[in-house]
């Protein structure tokens, strides 16, 4: 029997069989996705028992969430029942959001400036993008106990009410699903900045979630907002993720993105999105969003090869 | 071996440059005051330049440093505005949104940052180079304090002048006054926090993020601290940013009747004051323990911890 012989030495479908590096498509994906949830998970929780874990997790989305309720209580007292509900949902929605978009970017930190590991990762079999997204599918997991608990707390101790059979499961279920991926994708724009910059890149997450919590009626209508920031927000996914999920648990609440005086109003001359337009919505612009942030990490991704700034650390 | 005892250096008449140059090296060794404070000063600017420096060769800072917290600030200005409520709300929120850069600041870049020098490798250089490690931290002050001023100004003019937010600011000493035993106070707290976070390893990174949002809501970033009552008081004797924000916020808006609930700004001042002596002081007496046990422990510059 002939064997075939490659210029390396090695034989066909042995040891050094160039097709074994070509990866096997999606199950490859799937399963290195799935180590980097693993890891990730890990390097979230490993360092402490968890319970002391679960509070730090849960302590941040709840402050938030008191900080807000405090300004709506002390403004409007207790009786605006409706304005505290709206905050109350939304700012612990928004532990999550924060969670998925800090993700990815905090990984390239930490692997580039702390461990150390980043290009050793990167020169793994796993694609650098599937890893990333794994790293930040694990933070988003941890946001979403914290956004959990926070709605428990809320439930507890500051009179929010939700009844389950008045919850539209389907739509809750299809936003989750369609709102994640665009989450992690603006998640992953943060990464494709924070392997260009240094190592006060630290806080960038927080200052970007900062400016999107402006851009996405998630405490406050957009209608408040000028008109070419409204615009901006309907643009965004996460607005739409957060009204639908809001539109799924209090289907009688307000809207964040129509409601009087809004663009969206205005435009289609419907007080708020129904629930099939907030899932159109929702998908369009979170496919854009996700193609668009690929793309931009493909870029920044080559140039920090080009440049050396994979294994580069800084300080300052 | 002998065990004679050794006499002192002999090379107390000598200058510095002389000293320097000796052949001895315990003459060599054995610093004048002058030199250990001039070292201690060189010491500093060398850790304060990287970060002032740093401002300039990576522009992209302006973006994540001003416009998106301006933005941030925004956000909480538009939750008032949905509530419609009293204009001087917004000003709170401001204020809030400016001193927030250098809270952020003491707990990014001064109370985590000793840590990250550990995981860096650093942190063993810092032990055994002749110096005062406090000399290092009073350098990550004074480079952070740089940054943070220009972000917290950014903040507070780009905010005012698009919410129209009008300061009626009657005492500008003592509002300088206590814009300074702010920050004194503040990075005496950060210097301490540094220790005292290496000692923490590895749980630093968590307590950093949860040293933001909660000391926000204690500290009542967005309103009047006094209206939490009890948890507002706990707060102003303990974190010199609830104490400074509410000080700075009753000089800028002295006939508000929204601020009630704490002390008068003199007091606030005072208050401030035993802060930046305690924390300092606290700071002190930590970095030396944490050196004396990295020395004879050996362990505190093991990284990932």
């Amino acid at each position: 029997m002939a064997v075939t012989v490659d210029p390396m030495g090695a034989t066909a479908g042995g040891i050094g069989d160039t097709a074994r590096t070509e990866g096997g498509g999606l199950v490859d994906t799937l399963r290195h996705l799935r180590a980097a949830l693993l890891l990730g998970w890990r390097v979230e929780s490993n360092w402490a028992d968890p319970i002391l874990f679960a509070i730090y997790t849960v302590i941040r989305p709840v402050s938030s969430m008191l900080l807000l309720t405090a300004m709506v209580t002390i403004v409007g007292g207790s009786a605006d029942v409706t304005a505290r509900t709206f905050v109350i949902l939304g700012s612990a929605l928004w532990a999550m959001l924060v969670s998925g978009l800090s993700g990815p970017a905090w990984s390239v930190l930490e692997d580039r400036e702390r461990y150390r590991t980043l290009k050793y990762l990167y020169t793994s079999p796993a694609t650098f993008l599937v890893l990333l997204a794994g790293r930040g599918g694990a933070r988003l997991l941890t946001g979403a106990m914290g956004t959990l608990v926070a709605i428990l707390f809320a439930t507890l101790f500051l009179g929010l009410r939700i009844d389950p059979t008045v919850v539209d499961w389907p739509l809750l279920v299809v936003t989750m699903l369609l709102g994640l991926p665009p989450v992690l994708a603006l998640g992953i724009v943060l990464a494709a900045v924070c392997l260009q910059t240094r190592q006060e890149s630290w806080n960038y997450p927080d200052a970007f979630s900062g400016a999107m919590f402006l851009v996405s009626g998630v405490v406050f209508p957009l209608a408040v907002l000028p008109d070419p920031l409204e615009a901006l927000g309907l643009l965004n996914p996460i607005t739409w993720w957060v009204a639908g999920v809001r539109q799924a648990i209090l289907p009688d609440g307000p809207s964040s993105i129509g409601g009087t005086g809004s663009l969206w109003t205005a435009v289609t001359g419907s007080s708020a999105p129904d629930p099939v337009t907030l899932v159109a919505g929702l998908f369009l612009t979170g496919a854009v969003t996700t193609l668009l942030a690929t793309r931009l990490f493909r870029g920044s991704e080559r140039r920090a090869r080009d440049r050396g700034l994979l294994d580069r650390t800084t300080g300052s | 071996m002998s065990t004679a005892a050794v006499p002192n250096p002999p090379g107390g008449s000598l200058t510095p440059a002389q000293r320097r140059l000796a052949a001895d090296p315990r003459i060599t060794a054995d610093w004048t005051r002058r030199q250990t404070a001039e070292t201690n000063l060189r010491a500093l600017v060398g850790r304060a330049y990287p970060r002032v420096r740093g401002m300039f060769r990576e522009p992209s800072w302006v973006i994540f440093e001003i416009l998106l917290p301006f933005l941030g600030t925004s956000a909480y200005v538009m939750v008032y505005r949905a509530l419609k409520a009293p204009e001087e709300y917004v000003g709170f929120v401001v204020l809030g949104g400016a001193l927030s850069a250098f809270w952020l600041n003491v707990v990014w870049s001064m109370a985590g940052q000793l840590y990250w020098e550990k995981s860096q490798g650093n942190l063993e250089l810092y032990f055994a180079a002749p110096m005062s490690l406090m000399s290092v931290l009073l350098g990550m002050a004074a480079g952070g304090l740089a940054m943070s001023s220009t972000r917290a100004a950014a903040v507070l003019v780009i905010s005012a002048s698009v919410f129209g937010v009008q300061f009626d600011v009657q005492e500008w000493w003592l509002v300088g006054v206590v814009f300074l035993l702010t920050l004194t106070a503040l990075y005496g707290l950060g210097m301490m926090m540094a220790s005292l976070f290496l000692l923490w390893g590895r749980e630093a990174w968590h307590l950093t993020n949860v040293m933001v949002e909660p000391v926000y809501f204690v500290s009542g970033l967005n309103f009047p601290v006094g209206r939490l009552g009890a948890i507002g008081v706990a707060a102003i004797a303990t974190i010199p940013f609830a104490v400074g924000l509410d000080a700075m916020r009753q000089l800028a808006f002295p006939h508000s009747d929204l601020l009630v609930g704490t002390p008068p700004p003199g007091i606030e001042a005072l208050i401030l004051v035993a802060m930046t002596v305690v924390f300092t002081g606290a700071s002190r007496w930590c970095m030396t323990t944490i050196e004396r046990m990295a020395r004879s422990r050996g362990s505190l510059s093991i990284r990932w911890q």
